[in-house]
């Protein structure tokens, strides 16, 4: 019994100083990860939207591209 | 070495024990092993020489359970201080997070802890780190041994910690300034966590 008491002293001696330890890193990283969580996001990028008619330069049938390439090649 | 993943929700560091021959960077990972709980206490890898030194490299593997939603992990290593075994501490310091220099405070071992710190700082520049601005600790070891045959900590510090980085006197052996050295390698390692980059190793 004496033994027994003994050896769980000794085990919770042991883990002291990494419990000590845990609990610093776990307060280290619990602030790191909550200020990397609340950093003010970069605004969205605001997407270019097609004009709905479509400017004379602006190539729409892209399926036919190759064709009129070669067309004014030729 | 990623320092933290976003994408698999895991912070790994890996931190390095540096410094001259027999000055008692396996003495710390072996105090910090006996002080881990059973249920953490993975394998410590230690390959030594018949003469108890440090051939290769020890590897201790912390694992941190998760904490704040990360898988968190520590391995800490050390390198041989040999100064022949240079190829070796260079492959130990690849991808490393943070390093702990530590120091034999025996006043005859001052030409061995400064070559080992220039050792160090080429090493780093060989692996692409800037030595001024890894994250590093300056450990003083063996404060144990009588005060004729030691260096006084201010003139260690004056003379080793160009850096003027934080500093703690160990006595290793008996587990004396170990963790308070890991605490703080491991804080500033902790607090260079930034963007939330996902950059894989």
């Amino acid at each position: 019994m004496a033994k027994e008491s003994k050896k769980k002293a000794e085990s919770e001696e042991a883990g002291g100083e990494f419990d000590d330890f845990m609990a610093d890193i776990s307060q280290e990283i619990a602030k790191r990860v909550e200020s990397l969580d609340t950093k003010p996001k970069a605004p969205p990028v605001e997407r270019k939207k097609t004009p709905a008619v479509p400017d004379a330069g602006l190539i729409v049938e892209w399926p036919n591209i190759a064709d009129r390439m070669i067309e004014e090649m030729r | 070495m990623s320092v933290v993943n976003y994408g698999t929700r895991e912070i790994t560091c890996k931190i390095v024990y540096y410094g001259p021959g027999r000055s008692g960077k396996t003495t710390n990972l072996q105090h910090v092993y006996s002080q881990l709980p059973e249920a953490r206490r993975g394998k410590m890898v230690s390959l030594a020489t018949e003469t108890d030194r440090t051939l290769f490299f020890d590897f201790l593997p912390l694992d941190l359970g998760t904490i704040s939603g990360f898988a968190t992990r520590f391995q800490l290593y050390t390198v041989p201080g040999q100064v022949y075994y240079a190829a070796t501490r260079k492959l130990v310091l690849r991808g490393v997070d943070g390093v702990v220099f530590v120091a034999d405070s025996q006043s005859r071992q001052l030409a061995e802890n400064i070559e080992s710190l220039q050792d160090l700082h080429a090493n780093l520049a060989d692996e692409g780190l800037d030595p001024r601005t890894l994250p590093l600790v300056m450990q003083y070891n063996k404060r144990d041994l009588p005060p004729g045959e030691i260096s006084s900590i201010e003139d260690l510090d004056e003379m080793l910690n160009f850096r003027d980085v934080p500093y703690f006197s160990a006595t290793a052996i008996n587990g004396g300034g170990v963790f308070e050295t890991l605490r703080s390698i491991a804080s500033l390692v902790l607090s260079r966590l930034s963007a939330p980059a996902v950059k894989d190793s």
